[in-house]
């Protein structure tokens, strides 16, 4: 089973505790850039993902666990964890992913 | 006033390497507090509210997990329920949290013996050893399909809550496991 570390737990719990919600750091447009926003622009804001193949930024919940949404770098291809952090921090950036493969 | 709290566990699972008892009918308060809060909160209310996710707190009868950043869970017995729920409603006026009386939604089970262990972790896939899930650390999680609140008294003795609705799944599988394991 994999094991997720989840950064407000601070220790590695068992992927059934998990749910995962989606990529990370997609910001909503406030109500202002909202009412500008085209239909095509909205839908595109709503449905269209990345889709990364690789290392990839996406939320998860510890659902059944301390009920907190946080972040984390998943490689796609081998679905291996890289690194999990809070919601409040900035994307990692590809040196600091690396450096976390190394650990 | 104490009532049939209506399930019936099979006289198989009250062995010695593994009895499984229902706990008498308790008063559950979840309590949501801002972080910056609590301390004072803690001053006020004088509960022991613990510091660190997966931690406990236990004053006589009555024990404080911490589940969340800012989420407690207080249970004592049933007889204490009005007394509490009147100093949280009271707490509720001069703090900006969040008190919900839940004593009525969960089962309690106490796990005990030298299999207790096993029986936890055919369905939750934690890891009880000593080490990672010492003795006085509560958690929510997971058992099968059943959300569940862990908690260790002791080496060999857990108390496991879920909603009412999901006991009878539970002792289905100790049942099962007991057959197994007979
Ligand atoms: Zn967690």
């Amino acid at each position: 089973m994999l094991l997720i570390h989840c950064p407000h737990c601070n220790e590695e719990r068992p992927e059934l505790e998990f749910a995962y919600a989606g990529e990370a750091h997609i910001v909503r447009p406030n109500e202002a850039e909202q009412a500008e926003m085209s239909d095509a622009d909205w839908s595109k804001f709503m449905f269209i993902r990345d889709n990364i193949r690789g290392d990839h930024a996406e939320r998860w919940w510890h659902a059944h666990g301390c009920n907190m949404f946080f972040n984390a770098i998943r490689n796609t291809v081998t679905d291996k964890f890289t690194m999990t952090y809070k919601v409040c921090q900035k994307r990692p950036t590809e040196h600091q992913i690396k450096v976390a493969k190394n650990d | 006033m104490l009532f049939d709290q209506g399930i019936d566990i099979p006289e198989a699972l009250s062995g010695d390497a593994l009895n499984i008892a229902l706990e008498p009918e308790k008063a559950r308060f979840n309590v949501r507090v801002k972080s910056k809060d609590v301390a004072a909160f803690k001053k006020a209310s004088g509960f022991k509210f613990p510091v660190k996710i997966g931690a406990t707190a236990k004053t006589g009868t009555q024990l404080i997990s911490k589940f969340g950043p800012d989420e407690w869970v207080i249970s004592d017995d049933a007889k204490s329920r009005e007394k509490i729920a009147k100093k949280l409603s009271k707490l509720a006026g001069q703090f900006v949290m969040s008190a919900t009386d839940i004593s009525h939604r969960n089962i309690a089970f106490n796990v005990s013996g030298r299999l207790a262990n096993e029986a936890v972790n055919i369905g939750c896939p934690l890891d009880l050893s000593l080490k990672s899930f010492p003795v006085g650390k509560a958690t929510r999680t997971i058992f099968e399909n059943a959300p569940i609140q862990l908690y260790r008294s002791g080496e060999d003795t857990f108390q496991i809550e879920c909603w009412r609705s999901f006991a009878p799944y539970m002792v289905d599988f100790w049942t099962a496991f007991s057959r197994d394991i007979a």
